[in-house]
């Protein structure tokens, strides 16, 4: 038991990560971005060719890391300039068409371009003994790049003014108008953080297993029932969603099969729809 | 300082407001008074960047703003503190108004002036506003709003959903903050609240400006008297 709890709360980091760049752009923006996991999946591929081209690891991730946030700017400039244009439910609609359209777009190039391009970060050595079970050492770097990196979005959002500015526009757009903040600004520069954090996404998931040109879509998903378990616009939330969806997915897997861990998230998603619309920590309008 | 010239504004192209024209010059204390649906909240949101205007123009300190976006108005130096507030209601109190001062820095001595005009404040600090009462809320919004040491404030009812003691109050902490030398733009339905605190003003009724004059010329006139002082 304390071995798929511990398994859950590694796999529960992870789903927490994949949720907090899709959530804070949809909070931030009513911008659904579809094409998410294939800005992961660009980020995976960008640091496996540095890396066959005999860049040393940390300047590959660095650099797939920065194509990450690069993918997000375009998205900002092109495709969801129209959108920008739209508010309310038309504006999430077409934001989710447009990305579905880039996502496929992505997907059809590096299937073409790069379909064997693999990013595996195997990290070597003995596992580690955790609470009397041995851990991968991959998972728990995965787990702890994870916890700095959630440990700097939660500093960054309460004590500098720029995350203040941010959360402010999240909170109630006219207000944050009327202190000076432009809201487009800060929606750009939470789509290029959101870049930056799919590229992570890949990063660590690479280290527990192999990041290909397929895994955009299944990335997607995974950020999308975690972002609605969560609610959204909320990183805490997120946070709290991904290690309880972990738990409940490993336990899942090994009571009764792979297979069905999937539709269990699924249930879950949904069932928090029904009960708690804005999610777990969500607070009603 | 904010000169109005010939301003329309509306919804989907029916003007709720017409060719209004009005002026607020620099120290003065200036109201806009007229019943629920005259027209105030739409000429303000269209003054303030939050609503483009279908035709007219708005000066403030000789630049022209017409049509310009809330957030660059803002950071001119003319803040708004709109009827619904718009406060960022997960945040706490002091968390709102270091917000209030951007784009720049936090200024603790503006900071220290307005908790002790709003001693509320400073005893709520840690609550979240989203958590306090219409009163405290109020209050919230103009401290906000004073964080950026604005050259002009611009209150949309701050009177709503506050008893009559608390609207006193609000007014009261305005008055305090026009013998500092704020200039003041407020539209008011609480008509004798207004009178107790603006030199002048300007009557609007179903979108047009009806009346001016100072608060003593419109206090005596008898269609003001019997339409929003409810003498007869």
């Amino acid at each position: 038991m304390i071995a798929n709890i511990l398994d859950g709360i590694v796999l529960g980091l992870q789903f927490g990560l994949l949720a907090a760049g899709l959530t804070l752009v949809y909070g931030l923006g009513g911008v659904l971005n579809l094409a998410y996991g294939q800005m992961a999946v660009i980020s995976a591929i960008v640091i496996t060719l540095a890396l066959s081209a005999g860049v040393p690891v940390l300047l590959a991730v660095a650099l797939g890391l920065f194509v990450g946030g690069l993918a997000g700017l375009i998205l900002d400039l092109t495709i969801l300039r129209p959108v920008y244009r739209l508010r309310g439910e038309p504006r999430v609609l077409l934001s989710l068409l447009l990305t579905l359209g880039v996502s496929f777009i992505i997907d059809g190039f590096l299937n073409w371009r790069y379909p064997l391009e693999t990013l595996s970060l195997r990290i070597p050595g003995e596992a580690v003994e955790i609470l009397g079970v041995p851990m991968r050492r991959g998972s728990l770097i995965a787990s702890a790049i994870t916890l700095v990196t959630f440990a700097a979005l939660f500093g960054f959002f309460r004590y500098t003014s720029l995350g203040r500015a941010v959360r402010s526009v999240i909170q109630d757009q006219e207000g944050a108008r009327l202190v000076g903040i432009y809201p487009h600004r800060m929606l750009r520069l939470i789509l290029v953080l959101s870049g930056v954090l799919a590229g992570l996404v890949a990063v660590t998931r690479s280290m527990v297993t192999p990041v290909d040109a397929q895994s955009g879509l299944s990335i997607t998903v995974f950020a999308l029932i975690v972002t609605v378990v969560g609610g959204l616009g909320n990183v805490a939330g997120a946070l709290l969603a991904g290690i309880i969806l972990g738990i409940v997915s490993v336990i899942a897997a090994n009571l009764i099969g792979t297979y069905i861990s999937l539709i269990i998230l699924l249930a879950a998603a949904a069932l928090t729809i029904l009960i708690r619309p804005a999610g777990l920590l969500g607070v009603k309008e | 300082m904010l000169k109005v010239k010939s301003l329309s504004a509306g919804y989907q192209g029916n003007d709720v407001v017409h060719q209004v024209d009005f002026e607020v010059g620099s120290g003065e204390a200036v109201m806009i008074i007229g019943s629920n649906g005259a027209g105030k909240t739409t000429l303000f949101r269209a003054m303030c960047g939050l609503l483009v205007p279908s035709s007219g123009q708005v000066f403030f300190e000789g630049t022209d703003i017409s049509g310009a976006p809330a957030e660059r108005i803002a950071r001119l130096g003319l803040r708004f503190v709109a009827a619904e507030r718009h406060l960022f209601p997960q945040m706490t109190v002091h968390e709102n108004l270091l917000l209030g001062a951007n784009p720049y820095r936090p200024d603790p001595k503006t900071m220290s002036l307005i908790l002790d005009l709003f001693p509320r404040l400073a005893e709520r600090r840690r609550q979240h506003a989203g958590t306090m009462s219409g009163g405290e809320q109020q209050m919230l919004a103009v401290g906000r709003a004073l964080m950026s040491k604005p050259r002009l404030l611009v209150l949309d009812e701050p009177s709503t959903g506050l008893a009559p003691l608390l609207a006193q109050a609000a007014y009261e902490a305005l008055g305090a903050l026009r013998k500092q030398g704020l200039t003041v733009l407020v539209a008011e339905q609480q008509v004798p609240l207004a009178m107790s605190f603006s030199e002048r003003g300007y009557v609007l009724e179903n979108g047009y400006i009806k009346l001016q004059g100072t608060a003593q010329e419109l206090a005596a006139n008898p269609i003001v008297r019997r339409a929003y002082l409810g003498v007869t």
